[in-house]
């Protein structure tokens, strides 16, 4: 792959990277069994102590491993999609083919958001052109580098372009459109769509993540429990530290069913110490200062909105959790400011979701009712749903969309012979 | 006696010390002492700002320094109705922060006790840094702008700062037929030559000058000839970086359309919501604070105060107002802390540099795509292994 990542100036430099790649997808396949086996190396190679700084890696290296993949791939490219051969479906046979070229718009806010996004790509034997927004850069080198340590015949590497340039050039961008077979697409509001007016071929597949909320919710039986109270708390902090409560998939809300379980301000005071705890193991080396800004407003107009409500945080900025009543989904603030709101029943909370919402992690005791909330969750949009402390496992569907299959072909065999 | 009286007998005495030559141990005391009584004070008139102090996580009673004073972000000014301290009756003036387009300005609510002690406080502000004679006053802006109203903006607040500073006073703007400023040539040459001789005191603000003063009479090649007027200006720089004109360009621009010498153009920062203090720049281009107020410069990290050399976000303390509870205020503006108690020009305290206005946030979905996170560390497996 030469320098690993290139900064591009020129929409001639896109256009010529684009074309190798694309004649390495049509002269070379590759086997779904060679990629699963480089990955597994590359996530061997991702335990390396000088990464353990990359927020992200140790998620990047249980992704990678052939245990999460290969049901993963069976479950959206059929049964024959580990041997690469064609599947018999009635008279026809199918097999997958990969798209050609895929061009990746990762976000900037996620680190390891280039790697997943190409690794998607890959397992659908694709070659991949990734615009890695300047922020990423450097992260994104260190983990592709081990890649190459273990793909020493080049035959993942080769398929990987990973370029960088300013998000304001809007040539590149195009350029970058023009030349890809599918796109995956990250971001903000504003990001995908300005990604999404780019001239695309007409045959180009474009599958975009756009920007979601997500929230937790528990009933009074799981919230009340006084043996698992402690437990629940550390997961609802992990959920809520990992990605700097930054990525869609981050609880901005608590909702908590009222019953006669317990008092919501002792819950809150095992949630206030899990937040310490998990600060303590994870400070943050640094901050926005409008964030700063930001996390300070919230909990202020919070307590001056109404003298029923509570909040408990210290005096840094590090962690805010803004107690009181509601069933609409609170104006997310981020920064590890989790707003947990009383409700007297969950499914009035649902059944205000809009479809902005992306993952409900529960915490519910009852398999039935669970079965009620989720049925209501995916009616109002939800796309994931999932138990508390797991809301940031990376897997398929994401999004309601699966991660594989938008990106190859289904050819359709009907054999002459017959 | 009742709190309020003990808390209004305690600004008196403070603003009747030289605003920067009191000693800084006592002045830090009594600034604690008297701030404790306010907050108490406003927690007893307001119940949802005793629900804020009260949930502070340390009890204000026990701070032994202004910084462990729990303090509010000035954004909460933007809300409706603005938070008050008095009855409705008794307020008199409404102040609004000059707000961009789009945006909410900030209200805060002022009765005839601290209307009346903010104009004593900018006065014996600008009394330390030009000097207590009477002036002819060159406002650049329009008459509007001149009267005090009850309802009145961050620029009409500045005005009427320095009225008492004014033997005369002469606005040299004026509205054109779409409500665009246009200046006054005529009325402003007159009024120049008039006061060829004198000291003059000029106040407008910083983009107004440059944009319906500087740039006009630099366009038309004219020189106003008035080498002992001062010039303040305040309001901030956004307007003009946007088309980069730098400081110096415009104290440059200034002093050139006035004739006089660069250090006669003073810029001051302050905000409506820290009502009658304002941080005009020493002749070291430092900013310092007065006897009845104190600045803390807070790291957005950790919200600690910084040291000397370091940068953050400005917090603004004042006794002055009880009609509102803005004695403790965090702002969204940067400084620099240049030093405390080490300025050469003789002024006691921290002394600060304007670092500009932070950045505004901007919520993340799973991105925006040039923003990154600052956060290492975080245990992704945690999520797989529960």
């Amino acid at each position: 792959m030469g320098d690993l990542i290139q900064a591009v100036d020129s929409p001639r430099e896109i256009t010529g990277a684009a074309q190798r790649l694309r004649e390495i997808a049509q002269r070379k396949e590759i086997a779904p069994q060679a990629v699963l086996e480089l990955f597994e190396q590359w996530a061997a190679a991702l335990n390396d102590r000088e990464l353990h700084d990359v927020p992200g890696v140790t998620f990047l290296r249980l992704w990678l491993r052939r245990g999460n993949l290969e049901p993963l791939l069976l479950r959206e490219l059929g049964p024959s999609s580990l041997s690469g051969g064609w599947w018999e479906d009635g008279r026809a046979r199918l097999r997958a083919f990969p798209l050609g070229v895929v061009g990746h718009w990762p976000a900037g806010n996620i680190e390891i958001q280039p790697i997943l996004s190409l690794t998607c790509a890959l397992l659908g034997g694709n070659c991949c052109l990734v615009r890695v927004p300047s922020g990423l850069v450097s992260v994104t080198r260190r983990v592709i580098e081990k890649l190459q340590e273990v793909d020493r015949n080049g035959l993942l590497s080769e398929r990987i372009c990973v370029i960088s340039f300013d998000h304001s050039r809007m040539d590149l961008h195009e350029s970058m459109a023009q030349a890809v077979d599918g796109a995956i697409v990250w971001g903000g509001a504003e990001a995908v769509s300005q990604v999404r007016r780019l001239q695309f071929p007409h045959w180009a597949r474009v599958l975009v993540f756009g920007p979601r909320l997500s929230a937790a919710a528990m009933d009074a039986t799981t919230w009340g429990d006084q043996k698992e109270r402690s437990s629940w708390c550390r997961r609802i902090a992990r959920d809520v530290w990992q990605f700097d409560q930054q990525a869609c998939s981050s609880p901005q809300a608590l909702f908590l069913e009222r019953g006669a379980g317990g008092d919501p301000s002792e819950f809150v005071e095992h949630l206030r110490e899990a937040f310490h705890q998990e600060n303590q193991q994870h400070p943050r080396q640094e901050i926005e200062t409008a964030l700063t800004s930001a996390i300070c407003l919230a909990r202020a107009s919070w307590l001056l909105d109404s003298v029923a409500n509570r909040a408990l945080f210290p005096v840094s900025p590090d962690w805010t959790i803004l107690l009181g009543t509601g069933t609409q989904m609170p104006n997310p603030t981020q920064g590890r400011t989790l707003s947990v709101l009383v409700v007297d029943d969950l499914l009035q909370v649902i059944s205000k979701f809009d479809g902005t919402l992306q993952t409900l992690g529960l915490g519910i005791g009852d398999a039935q009712r669970e079965e009620t909330l989720a049925r209501a969750a995916g009616r109002n949009g939800v796309d994931r749903i999932v138990k508390l402390g797991r809301m940031h496992v990376f897997g398929s569907p994401w999004d309601g969309m699966e991660l594989i299959r938008p990106m190859v072909r289904l050819v359709r065999h009907v054999p002459s012979q017959d | 006696m009742s709190a309020l009286i003990e808390i209004e007998q305690g600004i008196e005495s403070l603003l009747m010390e030289p605003p920067y030559g009191m000693d800084p141990q006592q002045r830090q005391r009594t600034l604690l002492a008297l701030l404790k009584k306010e907050l108490a004070y406003a927690c007893d008139r307001n119940p949802l700002f005793r629900n804020y102090v009260e949930q502070w996580p340390m009890d204000f009673r026990g701070a032994e320094e202004i910084a462990n004073l729990p303090y509010l972000p000035v954004g909460v000014f933007k809300a409706n109705p603005p938070l008050a301290l008095v009855d409705g009756d008794d307020i008199k003036r409404t102040l609004t922060s000059s707000a961009t387009t789009g945006q909410m300005p900030s209200r805060v609510v002022l009765d005839a006790a601290t209307a009346k002690r903010m104009t004593k406080a900018v006065t014996a502000i600008f009394r330390d840094f030009i000097g207590p004679a009477r002036r002819p006053y060159l406002v650049i802006d329009t008459p509007q702008n001149l009267a005090a109203q009850s309802q009145m903006g961050a620029r009409g607040a500045a005005i009427q700062g320095l009225r008492s500073f004014a033997t005369e006073v002469v606005s040299c703007l004026g509205s054109g037929a779409e409500g665009d400023l246009t200046l006054d040539v005529e009325k402003l040459l007159a009024s120049a030559a008039k006061w060829k001789d004198s000291d003059v005191l000029v106040y407008g603000f910083t983009y107004v000058i440059w944009t319906h003063l500087v740039q006009p009479l630099q366009g038309q090649g004219i020189t106003l000839d008035l080498p002992g007027v001062r010039v303040l200006h305040s309001g901030g720089w956004k307007r003009l970086e946007q088309r980069a004109v730098t400081r110096d360009v415009f104290v440059q621009g200034v002093a050139s359309v006035f004739g006089c010498a660069a250090d006669r153009v003073v810029d001051y920062y302050g905000m409506v919501e820290n009502v009658g203090v304002i941080y005009p720049d020493c002749d070291q281009g430092n900013k310092h604070v007065p006897a009845f107020a104190e600045v803390i410069v807070r790291d957005p990290l950790s919200l600690a105060p910084v040291k000397a050399g370091e940068r953050g976000l400005i917090q603004v303390c004042s006794v002055l107002p009880t009609s509102f509870p803005g004695f403790l205020l965090l702002t969204e503006d940067m400084a620099d802390v240049v030093g405390y108690d080490n300025c050469s020009c003789g002024r006691s305290g921290i002394s600060f540099r304007f670092a500009g206005r932070a950045p505004k946030a901007e919520l993340r979905g799973c991105g925006n795509l040039e923003n990154t996170r600052y956060q290492r560390g975080e245990g992704s497996a945690v999520a797989w292994a529960t």
